[in-house]
């Protein structure tokens, strides 16, 4: 009477090899222009190895897009890289020239954008704009790419009869499943996933990580998968990094990160989603205040007294194996 | 946790039988698109109840037949016990209006940038006819959590979090007895909705306003909500006090919301792809799995108990939980039911 459990052994979860694909450094991005400059990212660094997926969390603004944009090379005026490297497969993606970046993009990096299911264009159908990848990038006949376009389809577990139909015909989580067929469709090493599944409910969403999960196991591709939702992110990832005010206050493999977060703000952001079992105790979340410009805006609420970094988030440090976090003082909490 | 014991007295909102078509295709055309079927649910004085589903489930519909913002196919709505679809036939009384408020998802859709944070909240209350006074302004918004300064700032000033307070305290205006809160976090930044949940708490515990929270969230229903109903397809399967219905989930519709629900305490690892595959299959009574010979596509389940927590009983309507004995079984008709325009 009560649903089977479909709890197997860890199917999707081989252990990644430790060879970096993505080698992120030292990376600062501004937003400059008329004279006041916002930090969106400042020395952020980080490593994606081969198969691994790779989680960045953290509330809106603290630069989580912006991280993304920049290894995709897509960031534009007024946003500047002012610091740090970004190496993919060992070769530096700051400078690469446009040639290179054309090769580069969507063969070697795609990505799915955030609302990116809104992004289909409402006048070609499905088939056409899957067709169009296979067609410019590969180029491609275009009755073979059409059969490619069906079984790019069928690997997102979508009917290719729906190659005739137009975006809105199909529902959000079918047209978020066609982004991601698109993103994986030149087979790239990397997939980045900027929030792709914050627009929609809890069932949908299930889906589109069964499917991420499937074909990155078919696949082998490395993921590095955006969200601020810190319970499904500690489910997908291997590792993650916690993000705040640009800046990475937390850095762990996920299941660790979850089972102890060290950071304050890491503790904070976990609290802000009220659990599924246990008793009913009142969380506070984080604060509903702007924050200030410099320094840690989170100062004033965090919990420990940390009087040596009232002026600026610290650097990581390792404070054990594999496991990374901001802060100044001793290890021991 | 609890509200003082309100339960035994009569709900403050009844909803019997309540059914919304929608016309498809023309002014003439014959098609419907039932979204909401014969729905029966009770809000309490002082409680929250939570009505949770996917996309499309019908949720919206039914904030919106409350309101009276929409038009029941069918059904009654009493509020004190007063059939108020008869009795206020061409739309609702100024008085309904005030008494059940509704508050939407989008904060920055219902507030119009050229004004004031205070020309809301004194709109709000002179529309209604009540005293719109300094004291009355800063009552409203340090209720809802803000401080008495941004009444002077306008929406563009505020964070997505501060702005939904602002939509609340609007709603509050007018002293409503029942607030109708449709997804109020799901457009907002995740470090505010506990901020909004918790306010919503203080409504109920502070003020005794009932509130139907509607969200497709679960654990933010077990955290808020007394009660919780679940929708499906436009027909409630589940209901019962929250923190039973999510610990024991009756129906196989809510234990597959439930186990949709990322959990990293889970220790071993899961196959998404199996579960994803159970929800195709429960979609359908042709398909649910836990069908039994073929009576699930032939007959209607109707409501069967299986516990009863703080004196809220645990209802499920599928036929799994039936008695032995066969009469509580309605044979359904192949004809579709008159539809009663109200
Ligand atoms: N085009 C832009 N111009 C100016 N500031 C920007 C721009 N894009 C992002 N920012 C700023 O950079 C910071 C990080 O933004 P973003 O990377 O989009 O965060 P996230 O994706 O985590 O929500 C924010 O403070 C934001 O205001
Ligand atoms: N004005 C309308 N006309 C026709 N169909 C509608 C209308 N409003 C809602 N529906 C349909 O009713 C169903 C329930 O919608 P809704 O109440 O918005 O669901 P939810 O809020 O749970 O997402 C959906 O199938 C939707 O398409
Ligand atoms: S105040 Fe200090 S310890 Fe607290 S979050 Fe900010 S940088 Fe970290
Ligand atoms: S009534 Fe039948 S078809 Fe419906 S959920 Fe129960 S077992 Fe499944
Ligand atoms: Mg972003
Ligand atoms: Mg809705």
């Amino acid at each position: 009477m009560t649903v089977p459990s479909h709890r197997t052994a860890s199917p999707h979860r081989p252990v990644p090899s430790r060879e970096p694909v993505l080698d992120v450094r030292n990376l600062r991005v501004e937003y400059g222009g008329d004279g006041r400059s916002v930090v969106g990212a400042d020395n952020v660094s980080f490593t994606i190895g081969a198969g691994e997926i790779f989680g960045l969390a953290g509330e809106s603004g603290c630069g989580k897009s912006t991280v993304a944009n920049a290894v995709m090379r897509l960031l534009k005026p007024p946003a500047q890289i002012t610091a740090g490297s970004i190496l993919f497969d060992g070769r530096d993606v700051l400078a690469m020239d446009p040639r290179e970046l054309r090769a580069f993009r969507w063969r070697e990096i795609a990505m799915v954008f955030q609302s990116a299911m809104n992004s289909l264009n409402p006048v070609l159908t499905i088939g056409e704009q899957i067709g169009d990848i296979f067609t410019t990038h590969e180029r491609m006949r275009k009755r073979r790419a059409r059969a490619r376009s069906g079984e790019l389809l069928e690997l997102v577990g979508i009917d290719p009869a729906r190659l005739k139909a137009y975006p809105h015909q199909l529902s959000g989580g079918m047209r978020q499943r066609v982004v991601i067929a698109m993103a994986v469709a030149l087979k790239p090493t990397l997939l980045i996933m900027d929030e792709p599944t914050t627009a929609l409910d809890v069932v949908v969403q299930q889906e589109i990580m069964a499917q991420i999960g499937d074909l990155q196991r078919e696949l082998g591709f490395s993921v590095l998968f955006i969200t601020h939702d810190i319970s499904l992110m500690v489910e997908l990832s291997h590792r993650m990094g916690v993000m705040y005010g640009g800046r990475l206050v937390e850095l762990a493999a996920a299941k660790e990160l979850f089972a102890q977060p060290l950071h304050p703000y890491t503790q904070a952001l976990m609290n802000a989603f009220p659990p599924l079992t246990g008793p009913r105790v009142e969380l506070t979340g984080l604060a509903d205040t702007p924050r200030t410009e410099h320094g840690c805006g989170f100062h004033a609420h965090c919990p420990d007294d940390r009087s040596d970094c009232s002026t600026n988030i610290p650097d990581l440090r390792e404070v054990a194996a594999g496991r990374f976090v901001a802060r100044t003082g001793g290890g021991a909490r | 946790m609890m509200a003082p014991a309100a339960a035994t007295r009569a709900p403050l909102l009844s909803v019997r039988g309540l059914t919304k078509d929608f016309r498809m295709g023309g002014l003439f055309s014959r098609d419907r698109h039932r979204a909401l079927n014969a729905v029966d649910v009770d809000i309490p004085h002082g409680r929250i109840v939570a009505l949770v589903g996917e996309s499309g489930s019908g949720k919206s519909t039914l904030a919106r037949c409350l309101a009276r913002l929409e038009q029941p196919s069918s059904g009654q709505v009493l509020l004190d016990g007063e059939d108020v679809l008869r009795t206020q036939k061409r739309g609702a009384s100024r008085a309904y209006r005030s008494t059940v408020q509704m508050v939407f998802q989008d904060p920055f859709g219902s507030l119009n940038p050229v004004h004031r944070v205070e020309h809301f909240l004194r709109r709000a209350l002179l529309v209604h006819g009540r005293p719109a006074g300094e004291d009355e302004l800063r009552e409203l918004i340090t209720t809802v959590g803000l401080t008495e300064d941004m009444l002077e700032s306008y929406p563009h000033e505020l964070s997505g979090g501060q702005r939904q307070r602002v939509a609340i305290a609007r709603a509050l205006a007018v002293d409503p007895r029942l607030v109708l809160a449709d997804e109020p976090t799901s457009m907002l930044d995740v470090s505010v909705r506990i901020g909004i949940l918790n306010l919503m708490r203080r409504l109920r515990d502070e003020h005794g306003i009932s509130l139907l929270y509607i969200t497709h969230d679960l654990a933010s229903a077990r955290y808020v909500a007394d009660t919780t109903q679940v929708l499906f397809a436009g027909e409630l399967v589940e209901g019962g006090d929250s923190l039973a219905l999510m610990d024991r989930p009756a129906h196989p519709y809510t234990q597959l919301l439930l186990s949709a629900v990322p959990d990293p305490e889970r220790t071993e690892g899961y196959d998404p792809v199996l579960r994803a595959g159970l929800r195709a299959a429960v979609l359908t009574p042709e398909s649910c799995p836990y069908e039994d010979e073929g009576t699930c596509s032939r007959t209607e389940p109707v409501r069967h108990t299986v516990g009863e927590d703080d004196g809220q009983p645990h209802w499920v309507r599928c036929h799994l939980y039936a008695p032995a004995t066969p009469t509580a079984r309605r044979v359904l008709t192949a004809a579709t039911p008159e539809v009663e325009n109200v």
